[in-house]
């Protein structure tokens, strides 16, 4: 082995470990013992823009990892990203313009016939920060514990982590065990809506609350089995519970006519929504309970990555993902690796596209096209190239497509006549570097 | 009864597990840097990211998503 490789492979064992750390799982055991080089980094930048101006994304990620010799080794994380652009605000596309006061409060923006409501005043920058250690725990196991905080405009998350694994059968298995813990607090704009209340005209604050709270228990419990000379498999089964607030606190449904499915009228005192909106209404708990299975199998030199995961919560959604990526070896030092994803979820049981004016208000209702019925795909490629020094940059590209359908039965009057669930499209474009010293 | 089935159904899966597997000499492939499961620890971090944002699913791999405002 020259020096070259070796110090390439240094950088990605000390990296795999501290990815271990940083996502709560088993570390596999070391192929060599080998002199470390001090410092690990892998820093990426990404870009993220959605089709029709709608979200834009750009983030700066640096993981610096410092290993501290006999498998000990600090990670750190820090990312800040920038997010401008338009969301739907969950209000359907009705056959006139529609006004609504934005969520500050202070303003009112407008949507034109036809289209499906955007609000376009999203802006905000998000810092986040990972920390965790990880070390050996007697001879056989293996322990982290880290420290997660991110803040935002409106919203700070605070979140502890502890890892534990355990090598069997001549390492061939590691059983693994996680649990994590977050208290996030959200400080929307204009304050938190009172689940159902109406939007009010311009200057009117009365259906908003101050701020909320939620957490989040995060189980896991892992097997990782190596099955033969070219072939790992791990399976996963995580648990989740949130409670506390879970709304969006930016998201309203449509009330409407019974029959003919418009959007009702109302006259605004001064500037404010020409029609009946409602701030939507989640549960104030959800779990989740999820089974992720991944298998990375050898063929000579190229490598298939391949990997399936199945989620189940009690909001009736249920979602299967599969992924696969096949890196290419090109030459010595570079590779390709295309990447296909597939996605699929059903909507929650209180998904609803619209409000009607003559029904009871329901307990919980949500117009939010992420707990809507939908179909997802991801296709794109990854290409990277080593330095002569043993580090590592690539590049990735991928498109990401959404295509999502209002449940036929919610369909009112006139309404499929209109545009509904607009499609979403992505570009997702990354530069990442590896380097150690 | 329910833990004694846990504990026999562990011992299986142990057992089983036992007679897969290699001898430490023959990791020669499983030693490569990309057949690490967890190559790419900061791309699996932004992916869970971008996901969490636009779906209803996040985590599995691990810890994934969670700590934002977007969803």
């Amino acid at each position: 082995m020259n020096e070259d490789r070796k110090g390439s492979r240094n950088i990605n064992a000390a990296l795999t470990a501290a990815s271990c750390a940083l996502l709560g799982t088993a570390a596999p055991p070391p192929a060599k013992a080998e002199e470390l080089p001090r410092w690990s980094l892998d820093s990426a930048l990404l870009y993220y823009a959605e089709d029709n101006d709608r979200v834009q994304d750009v983030s700066a990620t640096i993981a610096a990892i410092r290993d501290f010799g006999d498998e000990r080794s600090l990670a750190l994380t820090l990312s800040a990203d920038t997010l401008t652009g338009a969301s739907p605000s969950g209000a359907i596309a009705s056959n006139r313009p529609q006004t609504f006061t934005t969520p500050s409060g202070n303003a009112t923006y407008t949507t034109a016939a036809g289209e499906v409501p955007l609000d376009d005043t999203f802006l905000d920058t998000r810092y986040a920060l990972t920390v965790n250690w990880s070390q050996p725990l007697g001879r056989a196991y293996k322990a982290s514990a880290g420290v997660s905080f991110s803040t935002e405009y409106d919203y700070t998350h605070l979140g502890a982590n502890l890892g534990l694994s355990r090598d069997f059968n001549k390492r061939n298995t590691t059983l693994s065990f996680g649990v994590a813990y977050s208290q996030d607090d959200i400080e929307p704009v204009g304050g938190v809506p009172i689940p159902l209340s109406e939007m009010l005209d311009v200057g009117l604050q009365g259906n908003k609350l101050g701020t909320d709270s939620k957490d989040v228990l995060d189980l896991l419990l892992g097997v990782t089995q190596v099955l033969n000379r070219t072939t790992v498999l791990r399976v996963n089964y995580s648990f989740s519970r949130s409670s506390g607030y879970l709304n969006d606190p930016y998201k309203i449904l449509s009330v409407v006519d019974p029959l003919s499915g418009d959007t009702l009228v109302r006259t605004p005192v001064g500037d404010g929504p020409d029609g009946i909106y409602r701030y939507e209404s989640r549960p104030d708990s959800r779990t989740k309970h999820s089974v992720f299975a991944e298998m990375k199998h050898a063929f000579g030199a190229p490598v298939l990555h391949a990997s399936y995961r199945f989620m189940t919560d009690d909001w009736s959604i249920e979602s299967h993902t599969l992924e696969a990526r096949l890196r290419w070896p090109l030459g010595a030092a570079s590779y390709i690796e295309p990447r296909v994803r597939f996605y699929t979820q059903t909507e929650a049981d209180f998904y609803r596209s619209s409000l009607t004016v003559i029904e009871p208000l329901p307990e919980f209702a949500s117009a939010d096209f992420r707990l809507g019925r939908f179909d997802a795909s991801t296709v794109g490629f990854k290409f990277g190239q080593q330095t002569a020094t043993g580090n590592e940059w690539n590049v990735r590209l991928e498109y990401y497509q959404q295509t999502g359908e209002i449940p036929r039965a919610q369909n009112i009057g006139a309404q499929s006549t209109r545009e509904q669930y607009p499609d979403l499209s992505a570009v997702i474009l990354q530069f990442g570097y590896r380097f150690g010293f | 009864m329910n833990r004694f089935a846990c504990v026999c159904f562990g011992a299986l899966l142990l057992g089983g597990c036992a007679q897969l597997g290699v001898e430490p000499w023959e990791r020669d492939v499983l030693a490569r840097a990309e057949m690490s499961l967890d190559a790419h620890p900061v791309e699996a971090a932004l992916d869970d990211h971008i996901y969490f944002s636009k779906e209803a699913t996040s985590g599995g791999r691990g810890f994934g998503g969670g700590g934002c405002g977007c969803n």
